[in-house]
C-alpha cells in the first residue's frame, strides 16, 4: 500500500510519452485521473495508518529502504498529495503554450511519487536516496525551455543541490555511526554511551548537514539557485520551487533536528545559535532581494527564500511549540506561495508580461487573479484572518516561550520581513489596481481572466487562505500532537 | 591439493601463452582467442573464488613443487580470486565496448598485436593479483608496463606516442623505485617471498634494528606503486595517456592497470610488512594527505578540462585519492573501504570512458563539450549510460559510487585524528565532482536544435549498446547488493594476515 | 450584539458592493444620471451607517465573541466608554465629510472607488472603537491601513501614489512594530482583553520587568506612528494634502485618531502603575514634545495651507499623547477632550481648505488674500475652528489645554511637568501664528489689495452645511465641557 503511492506516479509518468494519446483531453484525463487517484491513496493511508514499517529492501549492513507514516510524513505528505491534482490541473493550461508537454508530464508526475517518497521515509537513508532522487527528476523540470538560461539555471541548480546532499550525507553517517539506528524517532536517536566526548565535533557535523540540506531549502549563502530556477514553467516554479522541492529542504532539516540528532543534545549549544544566526539573516535577506527584484516570479522566489526561513526558525527554536510554528508555516505557506505564483503564472500566460512595472492597471482586466493575488499578499504579510497571519503568530510565540534572546530578535526578524513583504507584494498590487491618473488602457485590450482551468485552483487556495485562517483550531491542534510526539 | 589449485596458474598461463599466439593468427582470429580467453580466465577465476568461499581458507601453491626459497609460490585467497574475476569482467566489456572503435583508430595490420598486449596485460594483472614473490611481483610489473605503453601507443598519433613515452618515464621511474625497494628489503631480510620476508621484518621491528633502512625500502615501495597509479602528485603522465589513447586501452588502463599496482600495494602492506607496522610508520600520514589533495586537485584539474575524455581522465586523480585516503586512515574498515572503490571505480570509469566514446562519436569525433551538446539526444544509450556513471560517481544512491562514500565516510568516522578532514574533503570534492560530471550530463541533454551530426541507432550499434548495459547493471549492482561484496572483501582481507 | 455587528460589517459590505458596482468607468469623468445613483446610495448608506452606530452605542452593553481564530485568539467586541467616545466622533465627522464630497468630489474620476473605500473606512473604525480586545484592535488596525490608502492615492498623480504608498509602508511599519509586542504581550498576560488597570503577570513583570518597558516602548513607537509621532511622522504631511480635501479631513481627525486609541488600550493593558515614573515613560513624554514643537514649527514655515494643516495633525495629535503620556487623571482628561476637539476642528479646517480649492484653485496660504469678502462663510468657519484650536477660550482648545497642563503640573516628573506646559503654549503661539494669517488677510486684505474678483463665490449648501455643523459643535464642545469632563472622569475613574 505504502509504495503504492509512490510507485503509481512513477507508472503513471513513464506512461504518458508511452500511450498514443488521440487527443489531448484524453492525456489530460488519463494524468488527472491518476493523480487523483494517488492523492485519494494517500490520503486513505495518512488516515488509516498503522505504525508498522514497510521494509522495501535492505542496503548495506543494517542500513535499509523502509517506508512508515508518521506525524511529520501525515503533514508533509497530506500537503503535497493536496496541492498535487490542483497544480497538475493548472498545468494543463499553462504547458499548452508550451513545447515537450510529454516530457514535462512525465518528470512532473515522477516528482509527485519522489517527493511522496521523502514524506513517507521511515529513516535518514531512505530519506537521502529520495532526496538526491528529487534533485534529478527535478532538473529536467527546469532545464525545460532549454535555452540557455534555462541550461545554466538547472547546472546551477544541481550543483548546488548535489552539493548540499553531500554535505548533509555527512549528517547521515553520524546518525550511522553514533546513533542507536537510522529510524526516525522524535527526540533523536544518538547514542549517550557513544557521542560522549565528541559533542564538538558532532555538533560541527550538524551545523554541515543543516547547511547541506538547507541548500534546498534556500538558506542564505545558497539560495542564488532558486530565484534563477525561475526560468522553469510556472507550474514547476509554484509547484516544486515553492512547495516540493525547498519544502523538501525544510522537512529534512526538521527530520534531521528533531528526530535524528534530537533536540536535547543540540537546545542551547553553539550549533543553534549559528543556525538560528543564519535563519534569521536569510529571512531578512530574502525579503529585501525580493522587493529589490523586478521581475514577478523571481520577486516571488526570493518572497519563498525568506518564508522557508520562517520554517527553519521554527525548526532551530528547538522546542515542540518551535516545530509547531515550524509546520504551521510550512503547510500554510505552501498555500498562500502556491497561489500567488499561480497569479503571477496566469498572468505571463495570459499577457506575457513578466516584469513587475508592466502590470500597470492589469487588475481591471483580470480582476479574478489579481483579488487573488492580493489576497494571499496579505496573507503572506500576516493580516489577521488570514492564513499568515497564525503561522506568524505560531512562530512568535514559540520564539518568545523559547526563553531565548536571540529568538527573540528572530521575532523582530519576522516583523522586518513582514513590513518588507508588505513593500514587494502591495506594490504589484497597487500597481494593478491603481496605475495612474494618465494610464491608457487601450494598452490591456484582449487581456482577460484565464480559463476555469487555471481560476479553480485559484479559488480553491484562496478558500484555504481564509479557512485556515479564520479557522486553524483542528489543524494546529494536530500538529501540536505531531509535535509532541502522539500522532 | 584440489586440483582447482591449479586454477591461478592456469589462468596466468593461458593468457601468456594465448598473447603468443595471437601474433601468430589473423585480426579476426586474434580477437575470438582474446575474447574466449577472457572468458575462460572468468570462469576459473569464478570457480576458484567459490571454491576458496566454500574452503574458507587460502591457499598456496609452489610452481613445479619446488618449496621456497628455490621455487616460486602463488598464492589465493577469496580478495585475489574475486578481483581476478573482476578484472576479467571489466576486461572484457572494455573491450567489447571500444571494439568498433578500434577498426577507426588503429591500422588493420595492428589488430593482432594490439590482442597480444591485451593478453599479455592481463596475465601480468593476474601474476601481481596472484604472486606471493616479491621479484615476480617486479618482473610482471615490467611487463604490465611495457604492455601498457604499446596500448598507448598504437593508435600512432602524434599525442599518443608522446604520451607513451611520458607514460613509460614516469613507469620506469615507478618500477625503479620499486625495485630498489625491493633490493633493500632482500638485504635486509634475505627474502624474497612475501610471507618470510613478513617474518624477518617482524623480528627486526621486535629488535628495533635496521629501522632507518627499513622504512627506507617500504617508502621506495610505496612511491614506485604510487608513481606507477597516478597518485596526486605523480599524476601528470595521465591525462594525456587516457585521453588520447583508443577507448578500450584508456577503460582498461584506468580501470585495470592502475588497480593492478594498487592492488600489489595492498598486497604488500598486508604480506610483506604486516598491516600494524605499516600503519606505525608516518607513510600512511602522507599517504592520507596525498590522497585528500588529490581528490581536490584532480576534480578541480578536471572542472578546468574542455575535453571530456581528459575530464574523465583526471576525474581518475581524483578517484585514485580517495582510495589512498582509505590506506591514510590505516584501518580495517578504510582499508575495506579502498578495495571496494577499487571495484567501484574500475566499473565506473570504464562505463564512463565507453559511454563518452560513444558521445563524441556522434558529435563529429569532436571531444570537446561545445560540440558534446545534444549528443545524449542522437546517442541514447550512451547518454543514458554516461549519465549513469556520472551519478555513481557524484555518489547518488542505487549506485556503486554511494557505497564507496559511505564506507569512506563511516571509515572515516572511526579515526579519531582524521575523522573531520576526511569528511570535509569528501564532501568538498562530492561538490566538484557534481560539478563537473553535472555540467557534461546537463551539456550532452542541453539543445533542441537539429543536431548537425548525424545520430546513432541501435541497430547500427547493437554489442556497443548491451556492453554499455551491462556496465550500468554492474553500476547497479554493486551499489544495491553491495553488502555481500563488502563481506567478502572483508573476509579476503582477513585472509591476507 | 447585531447593532455592533451591523455598523461594522454593513458599511465595509456596502462600501464593497459600490466598489464592484462602479468599478467599469475606466476613464473620463462619470455619467451624471449614473452619479446620481451612486450619491444618493451613499448617502443612504451614511446615514444608514450612522444611524446603526449609534443605535449600537445605545443598546449594546454587553461584549461578545464573534469567533475563535484560535482557542485563545478572539475577534471580541465590547463597547466601552472610550470606544463610544472615539465613535461618536467617527460618526460626526465621517457623515458631514462625507457629505461634503457630494459636492467636492463631483469633478473627480471613479468616484465609485473613492465611496466605495470611505465606507470601508467607515466600517473599520466602527470596528476599531467596538473592538474588544487587542487581537481584533490590531486586525482592523491593519485593515484600517489598507482601507484608507486608496483614498490618499486617489487622484493617481505620480505624486499621490508615491505618498500613499509612503502612508501604507509607515503604517505598516507601526503596525508590524506593535505586533512584536503583541507576540511578548501575550505570552506575559493573563489575556489580551481590554480590562482597566494592567494584564501583565504578576510573575513575568518580576522576570522580564526591564524588557516588557522595552516591549511596551516599541509598541507605543509603533502605534505612534500612526499618530504621526516624532520620529515617524514623516507620512503624514506627504499623505495628507494629496488626498482629496474630504478624505483628508477624515484621516486628520478619525484615521490618526485610531493611532491614539491604540496607545490609550496599550497603555491600560500594560496598566500605568506598571510604565508611570520609569524611563519609558521619560522617553515618551519627551518625543511628544518635540514632536509638538517641531510640528508646529513646520507648519509655521508651510506655505500650502494643506501641508500646513497636515504639520499643524502632527503637532495637535502629540498634545493628546503627551497628555496620555503623564499618565494621570487630569491629563487623561485633557487629551479625550482634545480628541473630540482636534477631531472638529481640524475636520473644519480641511473642509474649508477643500473648500477654497474648489472655489478659487488655490493651494497656498498666501494666495488666499481677500477669500473673506468671497467666501465669508466658510473664512468663518475657518476662523472660529482656528480659534479652537489655539485655545482661546471659550473654545474646546482651552479647556483641553488646559487639563493637559494641570495634569503634566501634577505629576510631579522632574523638569518635565514645567516644560511641558511651556512647551504646549510655545505651540500655540506658533498654532497662532500660522493660523491666523489666512483669517486676517482673508478678511483684511489690505488697501492696496485690488482682487480681480470679489463678488460672493461661496461653494453650495451640501459643502457649508458640513463644516457649519462641526463648527458648532467645536464651539459646543468648548461652552460646554462640563457634561465632558464628567464623562472623562468617569471614564478616567
Amino acid at each position: 500500500m505504502i509504495i503504492s503511492v509512490i510507485l503509481i506516479p512513477f507508472i503513471a509518468g513513464i506512461l504518458v510519452p508511452v500511450i498514443p494519446f488521440g487527443k489531448r483531453w484524453q492525456k489530460e484525463l488519463f494524468l488527472e485521473a491518476a493523480v487523483i487517484l494517488n492523492s485519494i491513496l494517500v490520503w486513505y493511508l495518512l488516515l488509516h495508518h498503522s505504525d508498522s514499517t514497510f521494509l522495501l529492501a535492505h542496503f548495506t549492513g543494517d542500513l535499509n529502504i523502509s517506508f512508515r507514516v508518521d506525524g511529520m510524513s501525515m503533514v508533509f505528505a497530506g500537503l503535497v498529495s493536496a496541492l498535487w491534482p490542483f497544480a497538475t490541473l493548472y498545468a494543463f493550461e499553462y504547458m499548452t503554450k508550451e513545447e515537450h508537454e510529454n516530457v514535462f508530464f512525465l518528470f512532473y508526475t515522477l516528482t509527485y511519487g519522489v517527493t511522496l517518497g521523502i514524506a513517507l521515509a521511515a529513516n535518514l537513508l531512505t530519506m537521502y536516496f529520495f532526496y538526491e532522487l528529487l534533485t534529478l527528476v527535478t532538473v529536467p523540470l527546469v532545464m525545460h525551455t532549454l535555452t540557455r538560461e534555462a541550461v545554466l539555471a538547472s547546472r546551477k541548480y544541481l550543483y548546488y543541490s548535489l552539493g548540499g546532499a553531500a554535505f548533509a550525507f555527512l549528517g547521515l553517517i553520524m546518525v550511522i555511526v553514533y546513533g542507536s539506528t537510522t529510524d526516525f524517532i522524535l527526540g533523536g536517536v544518538l547514542d549517550p554511551a557513544k557521542i560522549a566526548g565528541k559533542t564538538n565535533v558532532l555538533l560541527l557535523i550538524y551545523v554541515m548537514a543543516f547547511m547541506g540540506f538547507g541548500v534546498k531549502a534556500a538558506i542564505c549563502p545558497f539560495n542564488s539557485w532558486l530565484p534563477q530556477a525561475g526560468v522553469a514553467p510556472t507550474p514547476v516554479t509554484a509547484l516544486l520551487h515553492a512547495v516540493a522541492v525547498v519544502k523538501s529542504g525544510a522537512f529534512a532539516i526538521i527530520r534531521l533536528t528533531y528526530y535524528s540528532f534530537g533536540t536535547d543534545f543540540l537546545k542551547g549549544t553553539w550549533a543553534q545559535d549559528v543556525v538560528m544566526a543564519i535563519v534569521m539573516f536569510t529571512i531578512v535577506y530574502g525579503c529585501s532581494r525580493a522587493v529589490k527584484e523586478t521581475h514577478i516570479k523571481r520577486r516571488l522566489a526570493y518572497s519563498t527564500i525568506s518564508n522557508l526561513s520562517y520554517i527553519l526558525f521554527g525548526a532551530v527554536i528547538m522546542t515542540p511549540l518551535g516545530l509547531v510554528g515550524a509546520l504551521t508555516h510550512l503547510v500554510f505557506h505552501a498555500v498562500m506561495k502556491i497561489s500567488s505564483f499561480f497569479c503571477a503564472g496566469a498572468v505571463m500566460h495570459q499577457t506575457d508580461r513578466h516584469y513587475v512595472h508592466e502590470l500597470d492597471g492589469l487588475g481591471y482586466k483580470l480582476p479574478c487573479v489579481f483579488g487573488i493575488f492580493t489576497v494571499s499578499a496579505l496573507a503572506l504579510m500576516g493580516v489577521p484572518g488570514l492564513a499568515g497571519f497564525i503561522s506568524k503568530w505560531n512562530l512568535a510565540q514559540a520564539a518568545v516561550a523559547s526563553e531565548n534572546p536571540l529568538a527573540w530578535g528572530g521575532v523582530g526578524c519576522l516583523l522586518i520581513s513582514a513590513l518588507l513583504t508588505a513593500i514587494y507584494m502591495l506594490t504589484i498590487v497597487v500597481r494593478a489596481f491603481f496605475p495612474g491618473k494618465d494610464f491608457d488602457y487601450t494598452t490591456l485590450a484582449g487581456a482577460k481572466d484565464p480559463n476555469w482551468k487555471m481560476l479553480v485552483p485559484l479559488f480553491a487556495f484562496t478558500l484555504f487562505i481564509v479557512l485556515f485562517g479564520v479557522y486553524s483550531q483542528p489543524i494546529v491542534e494536530f500538529f501540536y500532537g505531531v509535535a509532541m510526539g502522539n500522532i | 591439493m584440489d586440483f582447482i589449485c591449479n586454477f591461478p596458474f592456469f589462468s596466468i598461463l593461458l593468457s601468456l601463452f594465448s598473447g603468443t599466439i595471437c601474433s601468430v593468427l589473423p585480426a579476426k582470429a586474434a580477437k575470438v582467442v582474446n575474447r574466449v580467453v577472457i572468458t575462460v580466465i572468468g570462469l576459473l577465476s569464478a570457480a576458484l573464488l567459490v571454491y576458496l568461499l566454500s574452503v574458507g581458507e587460502p591457499f598456496v601453491y609452489w610452481m613445479g613443487h619446488f618449496p621456497a626459497p628455490w621455487g616460486n609460490e602463488i598464492r589465493a585467497g577469496v580478495l585475489e580470486a574475486g578481483m581476478a574475476l573482476f578484472f576479467c569482467v571489466i576486461m572484457y566489456l572494455s573491450m567489447a565496448g571500444g571494439a568498433h572503435k578500434l577498426y577507426d583508430e588503429v591500422d588493420e595490420s595492428k589488430h593482432n598485436l594490439y590482442y597480444i598486449l591485451v593478453n599479455l596485460l592481463l596475465s601480468s594483472l593476474l601474476a601481481l593479483v596472484y604472486t606471493n614473490d616479491m621479484f615476480t611481483a617486479y618482473v610482471f610489473v615490467e611487463i604490465n608496463t611495457i604492455s601498457a605503453c604499446g596500448l598507448i601507443m598504437i593508435r600512432q598519433v602524434g599525442r599518443t606516442i608522446e604520451a607513451a613515452v611520458r607514460y613509460m618515464i614516469m613507469s620506469l621511474l615507478g618500477s625503479g623505485l620499486l625495485l630498489f625497494g625491493i633490493c633493500i628489503m632482500y638485504d635486509l631480510t634475505g627474502h624474497l617471498l612475501m610471507s618470510n620476508i613478513k617474518e624477518s621484518v617482524g623480528l627486526l621491528v621486535a629488535n628495533g634494528a635496521y629501522q632507518i633502512p627499513l622504512i627506507v625500502s617500504v617508502a621506495l615501495m610505496c612511491v614506485g606503486l604510487c608513481i606507477k597509479s597516478a597518485l596526486f602528485p605523480f599524476h601528470a603522465w595521465l591525462p594525456d595517456a587516457y585521453g588520447y589513447s583508443t577507448v578500450s586501452s584508456a577503460a582498461i588502463l584506468s580501470s585495470l592497470v592502475s588497480k593492478g599496482y594498487i592492488f600489489l600495494l595492498i598486497k604488500i602492506i598486508y604480506r610483506v610488512i604486516g598491516f600494524d607496522i605499516f600503519n606505525n610508520t608516518r607513510i600512511i600520514d602522507v599517504l592520507f594527505v596525498f590522497g585528500l589533495m588529490g581528490m581536490i586537485f584532480g576534480s578541480l584539474s578536471a572542472i578546468r578540462e574542455n575535453d571530456i575524455r581528459r575530464m574523465i581522465a583526471f576525474s581518475s586523480v581524483a578517484q585514485i585519492g580517495y582510495i589512498y585516503m582509505g590506506f591514510g586512515m590505516g584501518t580495517q574498515t578504510g582499508m575495506v573501504a579502498s578495495v571496494y572503490h577499487i571495484l567501484s571505480h574500475a566499473a565506473t570509469k570504464s562505463l564512463l570512458f565507453i559511454a563518452a566514446i560513444g558521445l563524441t562519436e556522434v558529435s563529429g569525433g569532436s571531444r570537446r563539450f561545445s560540440d558534446l551538446t545534444g549528443a545524449g539526444y542522437r546517442n541514447k544509450w550512451a547518454g543514458v549510460a554516461f549519465t549513469a556513471g556520472a551519478l555513481s560517481m557524484v555518489g547518488i544512491p542505487l549506485f556503486s559510487g554511494f557505497i564507496s562514500k559511505l564506507l569512506f565516510a563511516q571509515a572515516a568516522v572511526q579515526v579519531e585524528g582524521k575523522m573531520l578532514a576526511s569528511l570535509i574533503v569528501l564532501g568538498i570534492s562530492t561538490v566538484l565532482n557534481a560539478i563537473y560530471f553535472m555540467k557534461t550530463v546537463l551539456r550532452i541533454y542541453a539543445t533542441t536544435e537539429e543536431n548537425t551530426y548525424s545520430g546513432m541507432t541501435f541497430k547500427s550499434m547493437k554489442i556497443y549498446a548491451v556492453t554499455l548495459l551491462f556496465f550500468i547493471l554492474l553500476n547497479v549492482i554493486l551499489g544495491v547488493n553491495s553488502q555481500p561484496i563488502v563481506d567478502m572483501i572483508e573476509k579476503g582481507l582477513a585472509m591476507f594476515a | 450584539m447585531y447593532c455592533i455587528l451591523l455598523s461594522v460589517f454593513f458599511p465595509i459590505l456596502s462600501g464593497l458592493f459600490l466598489l464592484i458596482r462602479y468599478r467599469t468607468p475606466l476613464s473620463g469623468k462619470t455619467e451624471g444620471s449614473v452619479r446620481k445613483t451612486l450619491v444618493t446610495l451613499t448617502g443612504l448608506f451614511l446615514i444608514v451607517t450612522a444611524l446603526l452606530t449609534l443605535s449600537a452605542l445605545l443598546t449594546a452593553k454587553e461584549g461578545f465573541t464573534l469567533f475563535y481564530l484560535t482557542e485563545t485568539l478572539t475577534i471580541y467586541f465590547k463597547i466601552d466608554a472610550v470606544g463610544a467616545l472615539f465613535s461618536l466622533l467617527a460618526v460626526v465627522v465621517i457623515v458631514c465629510a462625507g457629505f461634503f464630497s457630494f459636492e467636492y468630489m463631483k469633478h473627480e474620476e471613479r468616484e465609485g472607488r473613492y465611496y466605495g473605500y470611505y465606507m470601508m473606512v467607515f466600517g473599520v473604525i466602527n470596528a476599531l472603537c467596538f473592538a474588544g480586545n487587542l487581537i481584533t484592535f490590531y486586525l482592523f488596525f491593519e485593515l484600517l491601513t489598507l482601507s484608507s490608502m486608496p483614498l490618499v492615492l486617489h487622484n493617481g498623480t505620480k505624486e499621490a501614489v508615491m505618498a500613499g504608498l509612503k502612508y501604507l509602508f509607515y503604517s505598516l511599519c507601526g503596525a508590524y512594530a506593535a505586533l512584536f509586542g503583541v507576540y511578548f504581550l501575550y505570552k506575559n498576560s493573563e489575556t489580551l482583553t481590554f480590562t482597566a488597570g494592567g494584564v501583565l503577570k504578576a510573575s513575568s513583570i518580576a522576570e522580564h520587568g526591564s524588557f516588557l518597558l522595552v516591549v511596551a516602548f516599541i509598541m507605543i513607537l509603533g502605534f505612534g506612528v500612526k499618530a504621526g509621532m516624532f520620529p515617524m511622522h514623516a507620512w503624514l504631511p506627504t499623505a495628507h494634502p494629496v488626498a482629496p480635501a474630504p478624505a483628508s479631513a477624515v484621516l486628520s481627525a478619525m484615521i490618526v485618531k485610531a493611532g491614539v486609541l491604540a496607545l490609550i488600550r496599550v497603555t491600560n493593558l500594560f496598566g500605568a502603575d506598571f510604565l508611570r515614573g520609569t524611563w519609558m515613560q521619560t522617553a515618551w513624554i519627551c518625543l511628544t514634545l518635540v514632536t509638538i514643537f517641531m510640528g508646529s514649527l513646520l507648519a509655521f514655515r508651510e506655505p500650502v495651507l494643506k501641508k500646513r494643516l497636515a504639520y499643524s495633525t502632527v503637532s495637535q495629535l502629540s498634545y493628546i499623547l503627551f497628555g496620555l503620556a503623564v499618565m494621570n487623571e487630569d491629563a487623561f482628561t485633557g487629551s479625550l477632550l482634545h480628541v473630540l476637539t482636534h477631531g472638529f476642528v481640524k475636520a473644519v479646517l480641511f473642509l474649508c481648505a477643500g473648500a477654497f480649492i474648489y472655489c478659487t484653485g488655490k493651494t497656498r496660504a498666501d494666495e488666499l488674500r481677500g477669500i473673506g469678502r468671497r467666501m465669508p462663510l466658510t473664512l468663518w468657519c475657518f476662523t472660529i475652528a482656528s480659534l479652537g484650536l489655539i485655545g482661546i477660550p471659550p473654545t474646546g482648545g482651552f479647556v483641553s489645554k488646559w487639563y493637559l497642563a494641570l495634569g503634566s503640573l501634577k505629576s510631579g516628573i522632574p523638569v518635565l511637568d514645567v516644560l511641558g506646559p511651556v512647551v504646549l503654549l510655545v505651540s500655540a503661539l506658533l498654532t497662532a501664528g500660522y493660523l491666523l494669517p489666512v483669517t486676517l488677510h482673508g478678511f483684511f486684505p489690505g488697501a492696496d489689495y485690488a482682487g480681480e474678483n470679489l463678488q460672493k463665490q461661496e461653494p453650495s449648501k451640501i459643502m457649508t452645511i458640513p463644516m457649519i455643523i462641526m463648527t458648532i459643535l467645536s464651539v459646543i464642545v468648548g461652552l460646554f465641557p462640563n457634561a465632558v469632563v464628567l464623562y472623562m472622569t468617569v471614564i478616567g475613574g
